[in-house]
């Protein structure tokens, strides 16, 4: 009888402590996620930053290779480097992300002007320039929806049961996304 | 008699079922991971974590063919089990198995990256499985790998009963990638044209680097239901040992 009596305290014993270690294990497992979530959403923004600050050191040089033929075209030159500037200023992401809208519509403008400058298109190291920042374009559109991503997933978890409860005990709050707004998303214009 | 191999079996089941309770945290933890990480397209990956999803497209100087059924893949795993009985019971032992192949590329929409599959762990199908025994003749294919690697498939008068198995991964094979995007140490640093051309996914210093043939939605299917196995079942399993081992040393 006594032999029984420990013999089912220790299953009990166990059992309980298997339940103890699971949930205790995917607690663990719940907050080192939450902060593997927290690191990706940062490392995501500067994946961007490099490519906004890389976009950024080639505008000179491309404003520079293009003035000497666009002489007309002193509005879409200067656009192009006022929103470098606030750019440059930026602090927010949300900054961040209307001056990137501002340089990318300005870009989409300007190359589209270039197409009337047939001297210009000839130019080898324009179309180099071109290249380049096109692709840092595309290379950044592709950042964005994956910074976008990393946040709506953390946002999900973070409002989901029962990761609310530890992402609630450690402070963390919803993040922005890289938005587009839809007067930021319109061309600049351009006067001929 | 009967009593003590029972006993035995308990010991080895709690060992386990400890085991597998275990390793479920380790199987959540990458759950996790596969769950979270957004997947990137190849034309902007960055350096660290990765995941990519595309089509496999061979390195020209890295196409090799499959051990036994001689087709041309771009990475593959074999084994050789062999059947083996002990008493009454018996059961398919692996005796060999290795890789061949090196590096391919993945590609997406956006672009094209080299991937080093070396250290992964690859969950594909068997692409091939040949059976030997008494009346089935391997291949000469299959009988000339044998010799390579010294391994004898006849027995003293009929063929041994062995298992050649095949995991490949060939041209245009849809592959989920987990890895780590490094630096491409065939490609001089900043003389690449392209993002992408200077990185190579490998395992890194990343612990977990994993290749599958299937879309990440099933993987995370199959995480799913080995997470819910691992913690039931090796749970389930310590308590049904602890409860044979007690009532066998009359503790209940």
């Amino acid at each position: 009888m006594v032999n029984l009596g420990i013999g089912l305290l220790v299953i009990v014993g166990v059992i309980v402590l298997l339940f103890v270690l699971g949930f205790f294990g995917i607690l663990v497992g719940m907050y080192n996620s939450l902060i593997r979530l927290k690191n990706d959403i940062k490392k995501a923004w500067a994946n961007i930053d490099v490519l906004l600050k890389q976009r950024s050191d080639e505008l000179p040089k491309l404003v520079s290779s293009v003035k000497g033929y666009m002489k007309h075209e002193k509005t879409v030159l200067e656009n192009l480097t006022k929103a470098r500037t606030s750019l440059m200023n930026a602090k927010t992401i949300e900054e961040k992300a209307k001056a990137d809208n501002i340089i990318s519509g300005a870009l989409k403008s300007l190359f589209a002007v270039a197409e009337n400058y047939p001297n210009l298109k000839a130019n080898e190291n324009f179309m180099q320039l071109q290249k380049r920042i096109s692709g840092i374009e595309n290379e950044l559109a592709d950042r964005r929806e994956f910074y976008n991503d990393a946040v709506n997933t953390f946002n999900i978890r973070i409002a989901s049961f029962p990761d609310m409860i530890i992402a609630g005990m450690m402070g963390l709050r919803e993040q922005d996304m890289f938005k587009v707004s839809e007067e930021d998303k319109k061309d600049v214009k351009i006067e001929f | 008699m009967a009593v003590d191999r029972l006993f035995f079996y308990s010991i080895f089941g709690l060992g386990f079922g400890v085991y597998i309770f275990f390793k479920s945290f380790c199987t959540y933890r990458e759950k996790k991971m596969i769950e979270n990480t957004p997947t990137s397209k190849v034309r902007s990956l960055a350096m660290g974590r990765v995941e990519v999803y595309g089509n496999v497209v061979p390195d020209k100087n890295n196409v090799v063919k499959t051990p036994f059924s001689n087709q041309e893949c771009v990475f593959c795993l074999w084994r050789i089990e062999e059947y083996k009985r002990s008493g009454k019971s018996s059961r398919w032992v692996i005796i060999k198995k290795g890789l061949k192949g090196g590096h391919f590329f993945i590609k997406d929409d956006t672009g094209i990256v080299l991937v080093d599959p070396n250290g992964a762990r690859i969950e594909i199908p068997s692409s091939f499985q040949f059976e030997t025994g008494i009346g089935k003749e391997p291949d000469k294919h299959i009988i000339s790998f044998c010799e390579e690697i010294g391994l004898p498939h006849k027995g003293l008068i009929f063929n041994k009963k062995l298992k050649f198995i095949e995991q490949a991964i060939r041209e245009d094979n849809k592959l989920y990638i987990m890895g780590y995007a490094g630096d491409n140490p065939y490609v001089e640093d900043g003389s690449a044209e392209k993002n992408e051309a200077d990185i190579m996914i490998q395992k890194g210093n990343s612990s977990f680097y994993y290749i599958s043939n299937k879309p990440e939605k099933e993987i995370l299917k199959s995480y799913g239901l080995r997470l819910l196995g691992g913690l039931l079942g090796g749970g389930a399993l310590i308590i049904v040992c602890l409860f044979y081992i007690f009532f066998y040393l009359r503790i209940l």
